[in-house]
């Protein structure tokens, strides 16, 4: 056979082959979407099937068409079923539209979770959902792939070719754990590990003047309060809970219990929360003599002793407990209120005080995600009864910042709530306490992130291996079930959300959503998503990959709704239930 | 001989029958509740519900024991309700390590332990005699944590950039390449006992690095085992030496040793062919018990040291209320250190011809 021969028969096969390619690829037509469709097993497509009539002519296509984008759509019958999600869809490839069953301002907050995580379609049907397979052979779009976990020991990534983010800073990176502070720094010392990511409160001073190394001090986004039940004498009065306001030197105990950075809190939100925290509205100063003089006036029994309970649980809210109940206990005494300290065994002072029988108590609240929602929501809602009863006034203004996309309109109610805070005294807001990670001085770039896993990819240390010690073991590498932050951050070198923060701040940033909108009252949020990314096995990322990573936590029907517990924990705190959960 | 192991054997029947029931209880006893332990304390009541529904943890108590006891006489040790994982996987990862470490701080703690008990024994009352048992007695008071974290703080921090510096924690260096027995002999889908040999041996580093070839991986693991056997060796090592200068100064005031020495024999061979092997037995006695001590997880030096052994585990698995993995390590530390009592027992005849005649 001759070239010209050749070329002929090359042209004809492919001119062949593009004639069938285009008789195989049917444009769907455009149906209309019902609103709402009865809820499946699993996420249904959102579009209708090509009909065969939908056939073009085959003359028309000179080559091959891509495959049409077929939908898929997830969506509650009504919003009768006990959660606040409607309907998730992929409108299109790079489309995805959530619609809420009432508004909520800080939807792209809440999903900037670990757990939101995006998994490849193809990978939750694989493996059926279940975190111990997802974790054998982690498939996701982040900087990251895992080459191997030795459990119990360490976890070693290397860069993800097909990372949409460019090159990673470091050929290889490892995270080991260590329960133990004073090991860890020793690691850090010895120059066995990069990086720690959490410095104890008395190491402070040790890394920062360490020549070798470097402190990274992380914003408090929590809060150490003083609760109370407003239902329990001598409790009920809201003079006594002022009077015991001013009863505390919160600066004090900032200043002798708290690590450098740490704040003495001005209110429940977080201060570098927006909106959420009213700087205008100062708390209570402390005043000893007044506070007392405000006792007697409210006729206090000076007699009785007042079990004071919490945990010996340390916390970054919450550095030295022990100390700090006795400073409490010792302030009070000055003004003759005997306290009683009472710790108890963690989690039954956890259940115990959410049930709302420890009248007065110490305890604390970290950031999940960095809205007022968190903080506010959460524990004055109507349903929180670890204060008592709820106050009508306060929940009026929850319901205004809660549902509403307007940042002033909700600045307004959260300045109103933090007024009316100061003036019930539910509970006594004392500081916000700062963390800190610590890096080899010879560590390029050391970032650390208040809300946020490390953004290792952009840290490079002076080894092609970049080598981490955090506290703990991950659990799975399928953080959708999980809580913990050492989960997350194994989870988050591999996957990715929709959005995230930018290195130190709680500021939005795009990841796999380059744009997002809300409708007017916020109950709708439409996610543009970045073209061209790639999972790590090559596969494309699409809309179906967001709608299959979200239906799998929402229906309880689905067969991938598996995870490592299946209770799929922050779904349900953020949206309550599940769809077609079993009664 | 025969019929008193049999009997021995027979007997750990009812032994094991009360661990288990033991453990069982104990664990449940734990105070906390296991769903706020396990995930959290933002676990809402409702999810709460639910993880206890699907554990089985909302059944009564005696229903919850009969499941595990069927589970376990099929050979099923669970599966970790934290990991999610086999617990017997979970099993052939720790044990290898503690293993290792127990039978490194062992071996330091007898010969360093017997060398001292009869070089002080031997001079008695000497400055020798003085100072061993000061540095015997200085070793049994030292809190092990502490003594972890001095001798890495030392080996590392102090000596680093020397001849004499190691590593302060972890089993390998970071990011050393060693993959799975499982994965170099091709057995990625082998199951049940074979899947469980080869995962133990794959978990023995050094056995591990030495069948693949890899002499510096080997190196490396002895270097990273030292100071946590140094560690956990020193509580032993000291009270080895104070038991065998005891046996010893007994055995040295026996007649025998006299015609012994009243023979010409030489000294060497009075002390150690007559004196140390007659003083042997409660020697051994006091090994076998600081081994299977040993065995049922150095804890805080696995901790100091970052060791992934079956005490850090089993200390985690309590904290996270993991009832398959806290029962399941307790029943095999049990059995281990049953068994070797059952071994110091027969040593006892090997050692002692009047045992064995009896």
């Amino acid at each position: 056979m001759n070239r010209s021969k050749l070329f002929s028969a090359v042209s004809l096969a492919a001119a062949s082959a593009m004639l069938l390619a285009a008789c195989g690829a049917a444009t769907p037509a455009p149906t209309a979407v019902p609103p709402t469709v009865a809820p499946a097993a699993t996420a249904v497509p959102a579009t209708a099937a090509p009909k065969p009539t939908d056939v073009p002519k085959p003359t028309v296509a000179p080559t091959a068409a891509p495959a049409a984008f077929v939908g898929d759509k997830l969506a509650a019958p009504d919003c009768n079923y006990g959660g606040s999600m409607k309907a998730i869809e992929a409108v299109d490839a790079t489309t995805v539209k959530f619609t809420l069953c009432a508004p909520d301002p800080a939807f792209p907050q809440k999903i900037t979770g670990s757990s939101f995580n995006i998994l490849s379609k193809d990978d939750i049907a694989k493996t059926g959902g279940d975190a111990k397979k997802i974790g054998e052979n982690p498939v996701g779009t982040g900087p990251y792939i895992l080459k191997e976990w030795k459990h119990g020991d360490s976890l070693t990534f290397t860069a993800n070719p097909n990372w949409w983010g460019g090159a990673v800073a470091n050929k290889q990176l490892v995270i080991r754990w260590s329960k133990e502070a004073a090991q860890a720094l020793l690691e850090l010392q010895s120059g066995n590990a990069d990086n720690i990511t959490k410095v104890a409160t008395e190491d402070f001073d040790t890394v920062a003047k360490d020549k070798n190394l470097k402190l990274i001090p992380v914003e408090g986004l929590n809060i150490f309060y003083v609760g109370f039940n407003v239902n329990t004498p001598p409790f009920d009065n809201e003079m006594v809970r002022q009077a015991f306001a001013m009863a505390i030197d919160r600066a004090k105990i900032v200043k002798d219990y708290y690590p450098e950075g740490s704040t003495v809190a001005n209110g429940f939100i977080p201060p570098s929360f927006k909106p959420g925290p009213s700087p205008d509205i100062k708390w209570y100063d402390y005043n000893a003599d007044k506070a007392k003089q405000m006792l007697v006036d409210a006729k206090f029994d000076f007699n009785q002793e007042i079990p004071l309970s919490y945990r010996q649980v340390v916390r970054v809210y919450l550095p030295s407990v022990d100390k700090v109940a006795q400073e409490i206990q010792a302030q009070f005494k000055k003004i003759g209120v005997k306290i009683k300290l009472t710790p108890k065994e963690s989690g039954t002072f956890i259940k115990s005080s959410t049930e709302g029988k420890e009248p007065f108590h110490l305890l604390g609240w970290g950031a999940d995600y960095p809205d007022a929602t968190n903080f506010i929501d959460y524990h004055f809602g109507a349903e929180h009864k670890q204060f008592g009863k709820a106050f009508p006034d306060i929940l009026e203004q929850i319901k205004v910042g809660a549902t509403n996309s307007d940042v002033a309109v909700r600045q307004a109610a959260y300045d109103k709530i933090n007024t009316m805070l100061k003036q019930h005294v539910p509970v006594i807001p004392v500081a916000n306490g700062y963390s800190a990670q610590a890096f080899r001085a010879d560590v390029t770039n050391p970032i650390a992130n208040p809300v946020s896993s490390t953004d290792f990819w952009m840290i490079k240390g002076a080894k092609d291996t970049f080598v981490s010690v955090q506290s703990g073991e991950p659990i799975s590498l399928d953080c959708a079930d999980e809580t913990d932050g050492e989960t997350f951050q194994a989870c988050d070198q591999i996957f990715e959300k929709l959005l995230g923060f930018k290195p130190g701040t709680v500021e939005l940033k795009p990841l796999l959503a380059t744009a997002y909108k809300a409708n007017a009252d916020a109950s709708e949020w439409t996610f543009t998503l970045r073209p061209n990314v790639k999972f790590s096995n090559g596969a494309a990322f699409t809309a179906n990959d967001v709608v299959a990573s979200f239906a799998r936590q929402w229906d309880a029907s689905n067969p991938a709704h598996k995870g490592d517990t299946a209770t799929f924990d922050y779904w349900a705190s953020y949206f309550g239930g599940f769809l077609n959960a079993k009664k | 001989m025969v019929q008193f192991i049999l009997r021995r054997l027979f007997l750990l029947i009812f032994v094991a029958v009360g661990i288990l029931i033991l453990t069982f209880a104990m664990t449940r006893a734990i105070p906390g509740d296991p769903c706020t332990a396990m995930l959290g304390e933002k676990a809402t009541p409702q999810t709460c519900k639910l993880f206890l529904e699907r554990f089985g943890l909302n059944d009564n108590i005696v229903v919850q024991f009969v499941k595990y006891a069927g589970n376990l006489l099929q050979g099923n040790l669970g599966t970790s309700i934290k990991d999610s994982r086999d617990v017997t996987d979970i099993l052939a990862e720790r044990l290898p390590m503690t293993f290792e470490l127990t039978v490194f701080s062992m071996a330091f703690a007898s010969v360093f332990g017997v060398a001292l008990g009869v070089i002080s024994a031997v001079k008695r009352n000497s400055a020798a005699d003085v100072g061993a048992m000061i540095f015997a007695n200085l070793g049994v008071s030292m809190p092990i944590f502490w003594l972890g974290l001095l001798l890495a703080y030392i080996f590392a921090l102090t000596l680093r950039g020397t001849p004499f510096q190691l590593p302060p924690s972890a089993r390998i260096t970071a990011g050393t390449d060693l993959p799975s027995l499982l994965k170099v002999w091709g057995m990625e889908d082998a199951a049940g006992l074979k899947r469980f040999i080869v995962l133990m041996l794959s978990n023995s580093v050094l056995f591990s690095s030495l069948v693949q070839g890899k002499l510096d991986v080997f190196v490396d693991t002895l270097r990273h085992l030292i100071l946590p056997a140094i560690t956990v060796g020193t509580i032993p090592m000291a009270i080895i030496a104070r038991m065998t200068r005891g046996a010893m100064l007994d055995a040295l005031t026996q007649d025998y040793i006299r015609v012994a020495r009243a023979k010409g024999l030489a000294e060497f061979t009075v002390i150690m062919k007559h004196a140390f092997r007659n003083a042997l037995v409660p020697i051994i006695t006091v090994i076998g018990l600081q081994f299977g001590g040993l065995l049922s997880g150095a804890v805080l030096t696995e901790t100091t040291f970052s060791l992934p052994g079956i005490g850090t585990k089993l200390v985690d698995a309590i904290f996270s209320r993991d009832y398959p993995v806290v029962q399941a390590f307790v029943v095999v530390i049990a059995f281990v250190f049953v068994l070797v009592n059952l071994f110091v027992d027969l040593s006892y005849a090997y050692l002692n011809p009047r045992i064995r005649a009896q």
